[in-house]
């Protein structure tokens, strides 16, 4: 082993990282060399010297931590409501939904504010204002639905006649020959959706 | 080891201001020695200090969990202290200087506040010769020496903080040893 060799595994040593094998090597090469002996004691007291200068610590200014966290930028106020809907992504999706639906279920019935007249056969009927008037004289042939209106039966109807948000009023000569159906209310109305969707004709419970 | 600091840094993300406090409570006076051992003034170090927490506070979002904070922190320390020394002097070579012997030194070059607080703790002549001997060390060598006498962190940590290969660092320690060896000569 050379000395440049020698002080390359002084430093490893120094660095606690050089094997048994190597030590071993590095030891008997100091043994016969004084020139690396010396050298070794110095690179010894050099590192003894650093690790003790690291005692020689100042502290910080005490007001050092009060400035940081001055300096530092104020977190942007989240809203609770938003922390919130960010937790709780599904529930949010499930009332975003129920609400549009909602809204669209209500406006279809404030929609229904104005008079309509359903049926198949409605040449007789006479339209007043938002009453229906099937004259004594007249034949309706099928059912009739009347939306938002009154309804006056004086004549014939073969059929039901359905009322929904008003009244009727069947005369001593009216002659229906279906059953008569007054709708008056939210439920009342969903409910008779519900079963005209179905096909049946609406009964109510 | 490191789950304090991880945890802090969540509640940190968060908005959480008192997390953030504690983690500069942890790391302040760390920071503040590093910076101080770089850059030999107090105001300057605690200028990096401030600086390197500004910094941690607008990365949170990037800090990889994976890593050490310490490594983290220390790293965004030490590149504002070696640009804080890049803009100071013109960089030398530590080769030229140890072959010339003598030369002229670059803590001649360096301002340092020597005369205020630090001239009475360095008390032995000693320890203001190991102290001048730091300060003359090029800022690539002085950093990594830093790092492994006053820090006390190991090669492979050092080789974290930095960013370079083990390799790179420990031919750094070695010649950064031989260069204090020769300015301590006259002690040892």
């Amino acid at each position: 082993m050379d000395c440049k060799q020698a002080v390359s595994l002084m430093h490893d040593l120094l660095d606690d990282d050089l094997d048994r094998e190597c030590a071993k090597e590095l030891k008997a090469h100091m043994l016969e060399c004084p020139a690396c002996r010396e050298r070794f004691r110095q690179l010894e007291e050099a590192d003894r010297l650093l690790y003790g200068f690291n005692h020689r610590l100042q502290p910080t200014s005490d007001d050092l931590t009060d400035r940081i966290m001055s300096v530092i930028p104020k977190p942007r106020q989240q809203s609770a409501l938003l922390v919130w809907v960010k937790r709780h992504p599904a529930i949010t999706v499930a009332a975003v939904f129920v609400l549009v639906m909602m809204t669209s279920a209500l406006s279809m019935w404030n929609a229904d504010k104005q008079l309509m007249v359903k049926g198949a056969h409605l040449d007789g009927v006479v339209i007043e204002n938002n009453k229906v008037i099937v004259p004594s004289d007249k034949v309706v042939a099928g059912d009739l639905t009347i939306h938002n209106g009154m309804a006056e039966v004086y004549g014939q109807v073969q059929g039901d006649v359905t009322v929904i948000d008003g009244k009727v009023f069947q005369a001593s000569t009216a002659n229906i020959s279906g059953s008569v159906h007054q709708i008056d209310e939210a439920l009342g109305w969903i409910w008779y959706q519900i079963t005209n969707l179905f096909g049946s004709g609406p009964s109510l419970p | 080891m490191d789950t304090l600091e991880k945890r802090l840094v969540r509640l940190a993300r968060k908005g959480d201001t008192r997390a953030f406090a504690e983690i500069v409570e942890l790391y302040k006076d760390k920071i503040f020695h590093l910076a101080y051992r770089m850059l030999s003034n107090r105001h300057e170090a605690e200028d990096v200090v401030q600086d390197t927490f500004l910094r941690v506070y607008r990365n949170l979002d990037r800090y990889d969990d994976n890593q050490k904070f310490s490594t983290w922190i220390y790293r965004i320390g030490t590149n504002l202290c070696i640009d804080r020394l890049r803009k100071r002097k013109p960089s030398y070579s530590l080769d030229a200087e140890m072959t010339e012997q003598e030369g002229i030194d670059g803590y001649a070059m360096i301002p340092s506040d020597d005369r205020t607080p630090e001239s009475y703790l360095i008390v032995s002549e000693t320890q203001r010769m190991v102290h001048e001997a730091i300060n003359s060390l090029p800022a690539k060598y002085k950093t990594v020496m830093i790092l492994r006498y006053l820090q006390d962190m190991s090669l492979q940590e050092i080789s974290d903080v930095l960013d370079m290969p083990v390799t790179t660092i420990k031919t750094r320690v070695h010649r950064g040893r031989e260069f204090l060896r020769k300015k301590l000569e006259r002690k040892i």
